[in-house]
């Protein structure tokens, strides 16, 4: 069975790949349509059942100890395909990327096809989408001045615009903060001057200039404490931690519970109540 | 409106030209002085690493993206860099599509700099969508199980840098460099069953999560932020070189103390307009 998981799993080019994308496909296809034969109270039995023996090879795999199967030499015969599950979980999870480019092509398709409100931004993105697979296909798969071209079309569209414009997205934060900071921080409290204090020994404990600052202060002894570095030091190990680890048990309980009602199909509401 | 209201109040687009110019000065000028101070958490990372057995290799497993290149892409250099003067060799894992491509020309400049080369000294693996853990809990298994090829589609086995790599006993160490909260992945199914030291590189907001586990000995060392880059840098020799992580840091020096200045410009005006406003009921008549 291992062997042939193996075999089934194993690398593969030219008309094999091919060959194996498209039986894949046509089984695919057939097991989605057997399914959708079927009532929806035996769909909903079965993803439960999956799911249930998907969590169950986990389990059995993680928190059974080898010694404790009846083998010699110890060991745990559920852990020996763990590779080849982490293989087959990563097929699985890629189709994430297949469906989010099918729901991107079905909104701005409806958008660009009704004319809707800003269908011009729906036009760019298939303009973008094909312009970068076009030009990243090219300078792998062509030859001669065409992969050349490609290749410089490539770097522009990557570095020039998608890197860029990710990193500009995310930096806009940078602006919003310094002005939520600046508006909505204010010291209406004990608790509020509390956090005002910790957060500026914080922020200045982590940057080369906090450690500037109090410089002139002993390395050692009673007032090398009073150093910023120290006191944002001992406020991240000691009270940060302290809070963290709190939130990181509350979400560690709350993960075990979330867990089991999904593991046995118990979750209900939004995605788990909907007619499969 | 009088000088109170004016500190309370300032037109947020001035405030955004101010951000802008005080994050873009010490960018623009690139001072080569690195920080002084290097935190205890550094060190260790620097001397995790520099510990690791030479027939071993390390995993450096980027999460990252654009989004977060200013802070993770300094970490991402520094460790190649050591690595790569180490002799010691490495695999690259990108958990991002766009990181993928980041990550690989990062260590394809570094090698080019230190004249080593791909396949021999390290090793890129291309963009993975994961889940992490299932790929995380059966690298320690059998590495060349999950792992069969490299980003150009060959072989592992033919590769002279991981072809002898079987499972977690050829991994000396794990980097894990990421704008987000995944090194618990790590710890759980990898690092601590196997005992392999783990490196944490976070962006300096996730850094305050990691405490416990540093305290904890889960992990074994962690650059906090670009900060935490521009100390490693210190400690790999590079203090007197214009690098982009030691302009940044002095530009988030210069950012923390805008903001803080800001804070209590808003502050003081809150506090003398409350004082000198009337009292709510007016004063005593009887």
């Amino acid at each position: 069975m291992i062997s042939f998981w193996h075999w089934i799993s194993a690398p593969r080019h030219g008309w094999q790949l091919t060959a194996f994308i498209f039986g894949a496909l046509a089984i695919g296809c057939g097991v989605l349509a057997l399914l959708a034969s079927t009532t929806p109270r035996y769909r909903k039995t079965l993803v439960a059942a999956v799911t249930f023996l998907a969590g169950l090879y986990y389990a059995i795999e993680f928190l059974i100890p080898p010694s404790l199967w009846p083998l010699d030499p110890p060991r745990n015969p559920f852990s020996e395909v763990q590779p080849l599950v982490g293989t087959l979980t990563q097929i699985i999870w890629s189709f994430a990327l297949f469906l989010g480019v099918w729901n991107l092509f079905l909104i701005h398709g409806r958008a660009v096809a009704k004319r809707s409100r800003g269908w011009y931004n729906s036009a760019a993105f298939f303009i973008s989408f094909f312009a970068i697979m076009g030009a990243g296909l090219l300078k792998d798969y062509a030859h001669g001045p065409v992969a050349k071209v490609s290749q410089s079309v490539f770097t522009i569209l990557f570095s020039g615009f998608l890197t860029s414009l990710d990193a500009t997205m995310f930096s806009l934060i940078a602006f919003y903060i310094v002005s939520a900071a600046y508006r909505a921080f204010r010291v209406k409290s004990l608790e509020a001057g509390l956090m005002m204090a910790a957060a500026g020994i914080i922020m200045l404990a982590l940057v080369p200039v906090g450690a500037e600052i109090t410089n002139w202060l002993p390395s050692t002894g009673f007032l090398s404490a009073l150093r910023v570095e120290r006191m944002g030091y001992w406020l991240l190990t000691s009270p940060n931690m302290a809070a963290q680890r709190a939130i990181a048990f509350g979400i560690a309980v709350g993960g075990l519970a979330m867990g089991l009602r999904i593991w046995l199909s118990l979750e209900r509401g939004n995605f788990f109540d909907r007619q499969l | 409106m009088n000088i109170l209201e004016k500190l309370q109040t300032i037109d947020r687009r001035i405030l955004y030209l101010l951000i802008a110019a005080v994050i873009a000065i010490p960018l623009l000028q690139r001072p080569s002085r690195h920080p002084r101070i290097v935190f205890s958490e550094v060190k260790n990372a620097y001397t995790t690493l520099s510990k690791v057995p030479k027939n071993k290799i390390v995993i450096i497993s980027c999460v990252w993206g654009p989004g977060t290149r200013a802070e993770n892409e300094p970490q991402t250099k520094a460790i190649i860099k050591h690595l790569l003067m180490e002799d010691t060799r490495f695999v690259m894992l990108s958990w991002d599509q766009l990181g993928s491509q980041l990550t690989y020309e990062d260590a394809v400049e570094i090698g080019k700099q230190l004249g080593k080369r791909y396949g021999k000294d390290w090793v890129h693996l291309g963009y993975n969508p994961g889940p992490m853990y299932a790929i995380i809990r059966g690298l320690g298994k059998s590495f060349t199980g999950v792992f069969k090829v490299d980003r150009f589609g060959k072989k592992l086995k033919d590769i002279p840098a991981t072809k002898n790599v079987r499972d977690y006993r050829d991994i000396g160490a794990v980097v894990e460099i990421t704008p987000s909260g995944t090194v618990s992945s790590w710890i759980a199914y990898f690092n601590q069953p196997y005992n392999v030291p783990l490196v944490f590189c976070p962006t300096a907001v996730m850094s305050a999560e990691a405490y416990p586990y540093l305290d904890s000995g889960q992990l074994d060392g962690m650059l906090n932020g670009v900060i935490g880059a521009a100390q490693y840098e210190t400690l790999i020799g590079m203090e007197n070189e214009r690098t982009y992580a030691a302009a940044a840091a002095w530009a988030l020096s210069c950012a923390h103390i805008f903001i803080i200045v800001l804070i209590v410009l808003g502050n003081l005006g809150y506090a003398l307009s409350r004082r000198s406003a009337p009292q709510r009921g007016g004063g005593r008549t009887g």
